[in-house]
């Protein structure tokens, strides 16, 4: 027989003398290692929230003492503008016919034991029709159309005010040499554009997502306090939409300004992604019956649907129909905006004040 | 090329603030050359900036304002590198140290000017209150307190400069550099701006400033950058570039007393060119009748005053009057940039 190891033996003895209670150390093995792996997760966890709160206190801190400041001459200068008076009065005649509209019905609603009321110049009507005409034919009923109706109105008037700010904003300063001014500052090139995105995304929920909450909040106080509960996906509804609304439009401004300094080029160039196309698409399927996916041309029509999604209209209240859907829309408005960010970032890594 | 850096140590330096940047350059372009497409912007500049007050000239073209675009950090030079205090132009930390005032008038014409020089406090990183403090201390410091409420559309030329100075003090950097800064001032403004200057280089600041004007740059200061096809043709003092210039063919004028034949300064004038022959061109005229004038245009300048100087002891000339008419620095200039061609 042969001799055997003294290292096996030992082995052996080692694995005899645990081999009662091998079971228990396994499971406290196992518990150490889950006890040190939830110790790495929480302070890993803890790590990355500690990151993204430094990152997020940072970005504020820039925002706030660099990028602000650019933003704030923007706003200026788009205000100063007499031009754009007219469009801000637009908007606002948008916002005021939504606003006394409701009280206009609060007020019908209450006439309702009348025949007939006196309504101003319009003269003697009666209040269930004018009810039902408010609520039904223009929706002034706190519901999603609602609102989808008022940020159509109100876009607008608002991109046509973009197509003409994109020079005043940014066009200038790169072909009169008021850039100068900003980059002998210590500010970083795309300080510069975030300050000047913020001024178009601040000016563009001026005029879209504020009201709209305004009227929200209206109606809520008009109706009854369960409206907010009811319709609190409605809020959210606007919200995003305003988001999307200002991201996109933005980023396209920024970098359809950033290559066409002149106002012209611009206007033009703005107008073929937002006017041109729809009337293309809008030939194309409605004329001429081709697939509803030739809509995703036009960068507008595809806002639209992901605001109808997103305020939760019906598919069948989203007109011009058929629409394609919605997952392709947010597809095209995503690569359409990857790709002006991408216009944008070689533009800011190769800008020089050079004339 | 005549010489490089700038000495600075002869400069004043009483600073209010000190600087800490005493053994870095406050300015240093090395080996920078920058090209558009095809066309020189700068080549292979070096300069070296500590304090003091230093004058950048050159004719249209020479590449000033490419070499003023990369030290603010407006344009990425090609080959070589600009450091502002240790740091490159195109940084952050660096565009603290530079104030710039450009050349171009391109403001925002709705604002009044101490809404546009609160707003560029305010690019600086300050606060309202702090811009609102700093943008009125600099318009005082510009003269422009009294008229900073109009909108800037109405402001004439002057008006803008000063303006356009007062946006490049706000941050109190301690480099400025100034393009063309008494471009449209009246007399008694660039008298003031010439004192504000030399203030500014009193308190310990390095000022660039680039001008056409060579006059006004010699009023500020000895010290100038010459610039010529995108290179650095000569940074000395002017005396020290004319004194190395002195070998270059030059022009010079001689009044002689025309004596009693009235015609001793036509003798002198043969008698230099018997013993001169490098003389390429001499001109002769009587401007009244004791004077005669003599204009000489010889090679070796040096050489040229030893022998008339023998001339004048052997032979008993009067003169009355003997002086380079190219002594200003806009000769200086020329010559270099005829050097260079």
């Amino acid at each position: 027989m042969a001799e055997l190891n003294p290292v096996l033996l030992r082995y052996r003895g080692w694995r005899g003398s645990l081999s009662d209670n091998g079971a228990t150390v396994t499971v406290l093995f196992g518990l150490g290692q889950f006890a040190l792996l939830g110790l790495a997760a929480i302070l890993t966890g803890y790590i990355q929230l500690a990151t993204l709160t430094l990152f997020m206190l940072n970005f504020s801190l820039v925002v706030r003492s660099r990028a602000w400041p650019v933003a704030r001459i923007a706003i200026e200068q788009l205000f100063c503008r007499r031009l754009f008076w007219g469009l801000y009065g637009l908007s606002l005649t948008v916002f005021l016919m939504y606003f006394f509209g409701q009280y206009l019905m609060s007020w019908a609603q209450n006439q309702l034991g009348e025949s007939e009321v006196r309504v101003g110049a319009v003269g003697k009507v009666n209040p269930k029709w004018l009810l039902d005409f408010l609520r039904n034919a223009l929706k002034f009923n706190g519901s999603a159309e609602m609102f989808r109706n008022f940020f159509w109105y109100e876009t607008n008037s608002v991109m046509i005010t973009l197509a003409l700010s994109g020079s005043v904003l940014i066009g200038n300063d790169l072909r009169h040499g008021s850039l100068s001014f900003y980059l002998s500052k210590p500010l970083e090139r795309w300080h510069y554009l975030l300050g000047k995105g913020l001024a178009v995304t601040g000016f563009l929920n001026l005029f879209t997502t504020l009201p709209a909450i305004v009227l929200f909040v209206q109606f809520g106080l008009l109706e009854s306090w369960d409206y907010f509960a009811d319709h609190s996906q409605l809020l959210f509804g606007i919200v995003a939409y305003g988001l999307v609304l200002s991201i996109h439009l933005t980023v396209i401004l920024l970098a359809l300004a950033s290559w066409l300094r002149n106002t012209v080029p611009l206007v033009m160039a703005w107008m073929t992604l937002f006017a041109f196309a729809q009337g293309v698409s809008s030939a194309l399927v409605d004329g001429l019956h081709y697939s509803p996916r030739w809509r995703l041309v036009d960068m507008w029509n595809c806002t639209f649907l992901i605001g109808n999604h997103l305020l939760s209209v019906p598919s069948e209240a989203i007109r011009p129909a058929p629409q394609p859907p919605v997952g392709e829309a947010a597809l095209v408005l995503g690569l359409v905006g990857f790709l002006c960010l991408t216009l944008l970032i070689l533009r800011v890594r190769a800008v020089e004040v050079v004339s | 090329m005549i010489a490089v850096p700038i000495p600075r140590s002869d400069e004043p330096t009483t600073t209010t603030k000190p600087l800490t940047l005493s053994t870095t350059p406050l300015l240093l372009c090395e080996q920078v050359s920058k090209w558009y497409g095809p066309v020189r912007g700068v080549l292979q500049v070096t300069l070296e900036l500590r304090s003091g007050l230093t004058g950048l000239v050159g004719a249209n073209g020479a590449g000033k304002t490419t070499l003023i675009r990369l030290i603010t950090g407006q344009a990425l030079p090609d080959v070589g590198r600009v450091l502002v205090g240790g740091h490159d132009a195109r940084s952050t930390s660096a565009r603290r140290l530079v104030g710039y005032c450009p050349d171009v008038d391109a403001f925002y014409e709705e604002m009044s000017g101490r809404q546009f020089i609160e707003a560029m406090a305010r690019l600086c990183g300050y606060s309202g209150a702090e811009s609102r403090r700093r943008a009125g201390a600099m318009l005082e410091k510009v003269g422009m307190t009294g008229r900073a409420e109009r909108k800037l559309r109405g402001y004439s030329k002057g008006m803008r400069q000063r303006i356009k100075l007062a946006q490049a003090l706000l941050h109190d950097p301690p480099l400025l550099v100034l393009d063309e800064p008494m471009s449209g001032i009246d007399p008694v403004g660039r008298a003031e701006f010439v004192t504000l200057f030399k203030e500014l280089a009193a308190m310990g600041k390095c000022l660039l400033i680039s001008s056409h004007e060579l006059d006004e740059l010699e009023k500020l200061t000895d010290h100038v950058v010459i610039m010529s096809h995108g290179r650095v043709a000569a940074a000395d003092t002017v005396p020290r570039i004319r004194e190395r210039l002195i070998e270059v063919p030059t022009t010079i004028r001689i009044d002689v007393t025309r004596g009693t034949n009235g015609d001793d300064h036509r003798r002198f004038a043969a008698m230099l060119m018997s013993r001169l022959l490098d003389l390429t061109a001499l001109e002769a005229s009587e401007p009244s009748e004791e004077i005669g004038r003599l204009l000489v245009r010889t090679r070796t300048p040096r050489h040229f005053l030893e022998e008339v100087n023998r001339l004048v002891l052997e032979e008993w000339f009067e003169i009355v009057h003997l002086k380079p008419v190219d002594e200003s620095t806009q000769a200086v200039l020329g010559m270099l940039l005829a050097r260079r061609r």
